[in-house]
């Protein structure tokens, strides 16, 4: 075992013989990139002059008094594309490119990383699959259809559950067959080492903006950041750079589904067993013959039987507080937010806001907080509709 | 020491200057008796080792035949557990066929490695191949392996672009290595490495254990070109059609197996 390669016992390089001298090599060529200002100062421009960073960190007044603290929103939801996803993809094409790939795969379940990997391949001149489920694609028809537009491939995965675990096997099997010119670049903060510690290097961009807005408006830390975790990229870019702020405290909040004890969830840590699944040593939803469960949420990016490993070490060292918001929950929040600020979050981003409404009026009264609204909701009105008319909604 | 039943069967085949044939069926498709029904016949019909697959939900080594195999057999009900029951019964009626279990690395830890080391012992698995535990990752479950008299081999992959890392995976390796014919994943047919020759005296060269070619091989022919450089041959996906398409025919099982032994 590596140490380096683990986050206390999560991580790892759990991959096929065929696929570990592919990771050295890409091990390599990431920790040379990042330490390479040529490289980092391309990153920097791309996402300032391209995505539109830096997102702001508003302070949502309406939300604020109604609920009794200090709320403020990193608006994530305004870069291009709509979520944080592009922030990872732009880092990870570049060092493709760097690493003389000429085509990227990609896997996706609600279709916000499909669209922003097709995104930077069209920009970049790359070919490029994005693996989706068959059932995805059903559900997800409007990003499937942007996903084309921008030249790329999206590759139905009729297999198991034909969701995002299987999508992710399918962009797995087939990078290991074309890993000479092909780069996998993988949407959250999961997978073998060193993707969550790269997907992390190309997310912190969002904390380290969050820590130094705060500290303009506030003069001050915040006393909580609050993030929505399905694999956890946008959690942990949110986290990244107050988790040696030991006075801020962390709230990393899973989908819960219709309630955790009703088994359709997808909050991989409420069940605490570990496992072995796409590269990584993690907590897992797992059946009692070690068969993968399907997770569920009425938000496709939260919809993950896994979690990054760097949050299952946060979770097990206490620095991160993981807790779970409900479908019914999450909606609410959902509508708060769009009635009193004149924001649609994704569902994703409501789940987090759920969670931080709830300490407002608790515990966390009269303090503020930070929550990443980690994208824009217009992907989801067709969900929204549904489920505020009370018809069966896609998961 | 015990002895393990690959070991002995390899000692064997040296000694009478043969070549091993290996194949592979997922566990419990489309039921048990099935399995052993196949058990029985390949034995028979000279056999040399057989991979029994535990069905996996995610089996992300694997090609589309053995992904619907364990999707079938897991809706039929196949589990590690049971097929541990079944191989305890296959043991108890003296089949001496060695049997190595291929599965992933999650199901042996969630039924706790200790315990699931034990089992092997218990129900007379001589090896395992376990395609996502790369040799960095094997040393807990090594450290049970190595602490029980009996326990099955470790058996060791190696992939044509393992270059460098060759020499430390062969080194300690026992059983047989798999060496695997192409990038990616089972039953991609006719598309062996380009520089599968190279490879293969590569892999020879740095080891004293047999070596063993899997991954696109249907019949015999397929590895005609290389038969110097290999021990043995595993056919897992072409395999698995073949039953399917018969309707689980003992006959056709028998035949396809002594044939490729002849033609080996």
């Amino acid at each position: 075992m590596n140490m380096e390669k683990y986050y206390g016992k999560f991580g790892g390089q759990y991959v096929s013989e065929s696929l570990m001298n592919t990771l050295d090599e890409l091990t390599k060529a990431f920790e040379e990139a990042i330490n390479d200002k040529a490289f980092m100062d391309e990153y920097r421009y791309y996402l300032k002059q391209y995505v539109g960073r830096e997102t702001p960190l508003y302070l949502a007044k309406n939300l604020s008094n109604k609920y009794g603290a200090k709320i403020y929103l990193k608006r994530e939801d305004l870069n291009h594309t709509g979520a944080h996803k592009i922030n990872n993809v732009i880092g990870q094409i570049l060092l493709a490119k760097r690493m003389g790939k000429t085509k990227v795969i990609a896997e996706t379940g609600a279709g916000q990383h499909g669209v922003a990997t097709a995104t930077g391949a069209a920009l970049f001149g790359m070919e490029c699959t994005v693996y989706m489920g068959e059932e995805d694609i059903k559900r997800q028809a409007l990003n499937v259809f942007r996903m084309k537009l921008l030249g790329a491939k999206v590759e139905a995965v009729k297999t198991g559950s034909k969701t995002l675990k299987d999508a992710t096997n399918e962009a797995i099997r087939t990078w290991a067959k074309r890993a000479e010119d092909t780069f996998y670049i993988i949407g959250s903060a999961v997978g073998p080492y060193p993707y969550p510690r790269m997907v992390k290097e190309f997310q912190k961009v969002i904390s380290i903006e969050a820590k130094r807005q705060i500290l303009e408006q506030e003069h001050a830390l915040p006393d909580a950041v609050v993030a929505c975790v399905g694999g956890g990229s946008n959690s942990i870019g949110m986290f990244a750079d107050f988790i040696d702020e030991k006075n801020v405290k962390l709230i990393g909040v899973e989908a819960a589904g219709l309630g955790i004890e009703t088994g359709k969830h997808a909050s991989a840590m409420s069940e605490g067993k570990m496992g072995v699944l796409h590269g990584m040593r993690t907590y897992l939803l797992q059946d009692d013959d070690g068969n993968i469960k399907l997770a569920h949420s009425i938000s496709a990016g939260l919809d993950y039987p896994g979690v990054g490993p760097e949050h299952a070490y946060l979770r097990d060292t206490k620095r991160v507080e993981y807790v779970s918001i409900r479908d019914d929950e999450c909606m609410n929040a959902l509508m708060e937010l769009n009635k009193l600020e004149g924001i649609l979050p994704a569902i994703e981003s409501a789940h987090a806001l759920a969670h931080t409404l709830k300490i407002a009026q608790n515990e966390m009264k009269g303090k503020t907080i930070i929550v990443c609204l980690s994208g824009r909701g217009d992907k989801d009105i067709d969900t929204i509709s549904k489920y505020f008319n009370g018809e069966e909604t896609n998961k | 020491m015990l002895v393990n039943r690959i070991e002995e069967k390899i000692d064997k085949l040296k000694r009478e200057g043969k070549k091993a044939f290996i194949t592979y069926m997922t566990a419990g498709l489309p039921d048990y008796n099935t399995t052993k029904n196949i058990i029985r016949t390949s034995m028979e019909a000279g056999l040399d080792c057989m991979e029994i697959g535990i069905p996996f939900s995610d089996p992300v080594a694997d090609g589309n035949v053995i992904q619907d195999a364990s999707f079938r057999a897991i809706n039929n009900g196949a589990t590690l557990e049971k097929t541990f029951v079944m191989m305890k019964e296959i043991r108890d009626e003296a089949i001496e066929l060695p049997i190595v279990f291929m599965m992933y690395y999650n199901q042996i830890y969630n039924y706790g490695i200790e315990k699931f080391v034990k089992r092997c012992i218990e129900c007379g698995v001589d090896g395992l191949i376990i395609p996502d535990l790369p040799f960095e990752e094997q040393d807990e479950l090594r450290t049970e392996l190595n602490g029980h008299e009996g326990a099955p081999i470790l058996i060791q992959l190696v992939s044509p672009v393992s270059k460098s890392r060759i020499e430390k995976i062969v080194k300690d390796a026992r059983g047989f290595i798999y060496a695997v014919s192409q990038m990616g994943v089972t039953g991609n047919e006719n598309s062996f490495h380009n520089e599968i020759k190279n490879y293969l005296c590569e892999v020879k060269e740095k080891t004293d254990i047999p070596v063993m070619l899997g991954f696109g091989i249907g019949s015999a022919k397929d590895v005609e070109f290389i038969k110097s450089q290999i021990d043995g041959a595993i056919v897992g996906s072409h395999f698995i059609r073949l039953m399917e398409d018969s309707n689980f025919d003992m006959n056709i099982c028998a035949n396809y197996i002594k044939e490729f032994k002849n033609e080996l």
